[in-house]
């Protein structure tokens, strides 16, 4: 994938802002933060307006025992002065809204009234409205002798004025604890911003500029202080998954590429086989003779030969099979064809002198390639007669599978060829291992070569097709044209094979003497 | 005792009962991967006067293989001093014809297939 295109990925991605880690961090930590502030104010109101309850009423309260003895006294005598004196001085407290001494026949002596206190809202008289009212019972004379009662002290708070300090504290409260939840967010965010979100980001931005096709060549990014953190660990197990990928696709490219060469090799040894085979002209032209030839490659080609070759004492033929399979093994097929034709072009008749020269070339060329390829090779040199009853000589030389002949009367005769010769191109020296054989050939005597594609063709059970099932099929058949016979062979094969992948090539040559 | 080892094969040369065995699959590629393997079969044969060449457990031999084995039975007949027995089996595909050709190759080799 081109640069551009991951570019442009990259800002079709961007992330909202609402939907962006640090927006929700912080939206979050505020939200949090908020609530527990508000949790912890209200405990602290709570607990701070029980304690301001119980100290206003105990603060009333030793108030009220303080001015109890002048108050008593104001009372028993009556003086007005007095009592004016000790309820103004109550007076003076600004939570006080009334002040009233009376005697001990309920009536005032003295009295004061705040007015201008706002009259107490509901939560006001919720939270302080059962402390405003005190009052004391004021007694003369000491206590062993028994005290009477004089008269009372009657003080009543204004809640409002309470309530004031009190709202005052909670408004502080509120205010600090917001800007506390604020503080906090933002230190968080920040935090978590540089901690976590911003190496995030880059390690985003740099899975998004990931070429799949290079997946190696990432930009693995730097986080600076992670490399021992788990953002560091996930960069590092990043990057190997990326380089087993790379390695991968590597793998995966180098196979292919290795298939594709394998696949090339193949249709040049496919090529190599076909291109030098003799015409259906070269065939139809030798007149004594009447020939049939098949070769159908393996899968994986093999290095069957065979030629035939027509020249003025006769035809020359050639069958045979280098070891193993491709390339190599083509390019040894094609120096054995060259070395026969040169051979022949050079009118050399003696077979042990052919196949000498024959082994000495593919030998040294086969050191040379240092692939130890050799192969069977079986040449026969063809001869007309005209004189007597037999049609044709043949001389028979070299190792390679057996030679099948149906006379004309049905009579199968299997020439074995293994002393006639030696692997071609596996020893030095042949010439002491080369033997012939010459046979008469009569009228519609029939000559089968193969190669071992044939008789070892498999069935699905690994049942191989074998010499006896060929030439039992070559006798049922010798009557027919020498085209009509290879059609019958390869049908068979054909069918022994089934469905199983052709593992050798398979070479066929019928010779019919006309 | 020497051996050699390698991907689905082992040679195990046996100076005691002078034995040579070769066993498993050899595809190994081209001659020159053979040269270890043909150097201890070329070593087997100095100062002995009998050599038994043991096959009977080599399923496999590719062509380069087939050849190695060529130029050592060649080896050992173009010395003359050590009595070669080669030992091979009925069941195994590729040795029938080869050792026979082993044996043309040397006449005074006793082939023996199990």
């Amino acid at each position: 994938m081109s640069a551009p295109d991951s570019a442009a990925r990259t800002a079709g991605e961007r992330t909202p802002l609402m939907h962006g880690l640090t927006f929700r961090q912080a939206a979050a930590t505020l939200l949090i933060v908020l609530l527990l502030g508000l949790l912890a104010g209200a405990i602290e109101l709570y607990s701070d307006w029980k304690s301001m309850r119980a100290e206003i009423r105990a603060q009333t309260e030793r108030t009220l025992q303080l001015v109890h003895g002048p108050a008593a006294e104001a009372a028993y005598l009556f003086n007005d002065q007095l009592a004016a004196q000790v309820v103004d001085g109550l007076f003076a407290y600004h939570e006080m809204k009334q002040v009233v001494l009376r005697d001990n026949f309920g009536k005032v002596i003295a009295q004061r009234d705040r007015e201008d206190g706002a009259p107490a809202g509901a939560l006001v008289h919720f939270l302080f409205g059962d402390i405003t009212a005190y009052g004391i019972a004021l007694k003369h004379g000491s206590a062993p002798t028994g005290a009477n009662d004089v008269g009372r002290l009657e003080v009543a708070l204004d809640a409002g004025e309470i309530a004031a300090s009190f709202n005052q504290r909670g408004r502080v409260l509120v205010a600090v604890g917001l800007v506390k939840a604020l503080v906090i967010s933002a230190l968080v965010v920040l935090i978590f911003y540089f901690m976590i979100t911003r190496p995030l980001l880059a390690l985003h931005a740099a899975i998004t500029r990931i070429d799949p096709a290079r997946p190696g060549a990432w930009p693995r990014p730097s986080l600076r202080g992670h490399q021992r953190d788990e953002l560091g660990q996930i960069v590092h197990s990043l990057d190997e998954l990326m380089q087993a990928f790379q390695r991968g696709l590597e793998q995966r490219d180098r196979a292919r590429d290795e298939n594709t060469r394998l696949g090339a090799e193949l249709d040049v040894s496919r090529r190599i086989q076909q291109i030098l085979l003799p015409s259906r002209a070269e065939l139809d032209a030798i007149e004594s003779l009447d020939i049939a030839t098949y070769m159908e490659p393996a899968s994986e080609v093999g290095g069957d030969y065979y030629d035939i070759l027509s020249h003025a004492g006769g035809v020359r033929i050639g069958i045979g099979d280098v070891t193993g399979h491709g390339l190599e093994s083509g390019v040894v097929m094609l120096m054995t064809q060259s070395a026969v034709r040169t051979m022949l072009t050079a009118r050399e008749e003696d077979m042990v002198r052919v196949m000498d020269v024959l082994n000495s070339t593919i030998y040294n060329n086969v050191q040379r390639m240092g692939c130890g390829k050799n192969l069977t090779l079986a040449l026969l040199d063809y001869h007309s007669l005209h004189d007597g009853a037999a049609r044709g000589r043949l001389r028979i030389s070299g190792q390679h599978e057996s030679v099948v002949i149906v006379r004309r009367d049905g009579q199968v005769e299997i020439i074995d060829t293994d002393s006639l010769g030696f692997p071609i191109g596996l020893i030095e020296e042949v010439a002491e291992f080369v033997g012939e054989i010459r046979l008469d050939l009569h009228q519609d005597d029939v000559v089968v070569l193969y190669t071992d594609g044939i008789t070892e063709a498999a069935d699905e059970a690994h049942r191989l097709y074998g010499l006896e099932r060929l030439a039992g099929l070559v006798a049922a058949h010798h009557r027919d044209s020498a085209e009509t016979i290879k059609d019958a062979i390869v049908a068979d094969v054909k069918r022994h094979i089934g469905s199983q992948t052709l593992y050798d090539d398979l070479t066929l040559v019928i010779l019919k003497q006309r | 005792m020497k051996s050699l080892e390698g991907d689905g094969y082992k040679v195990d040369f046996d100076s005691g009962d002078s034995s040579i065995r070769l066993a498993g699959s050899l595809r190994l590629g081209g001659l020159s991967e053979y040269a270890p393997i043909s150097q201890l079969l070329d070593e087997s044969l100095d100062g002995r006067s009998t050599l038994t060449v043991d096959l009977t457990g080599l399923e496999f031999l590719n062509s380069s293989g087939i050849a190695t084995l060529s130029k050592f039975v060649i080896n050992a007949r173009n010395r003359k001093d050590c009595a070669l027995t080669i030992r091979g089996s009925n069941a195994i595909p590729w040795q029938g014809k080869s050792l026979n050709n082993l044996k043309r190759l040397m006449p005074a080799l006793e082939l023996v297939f199990d």
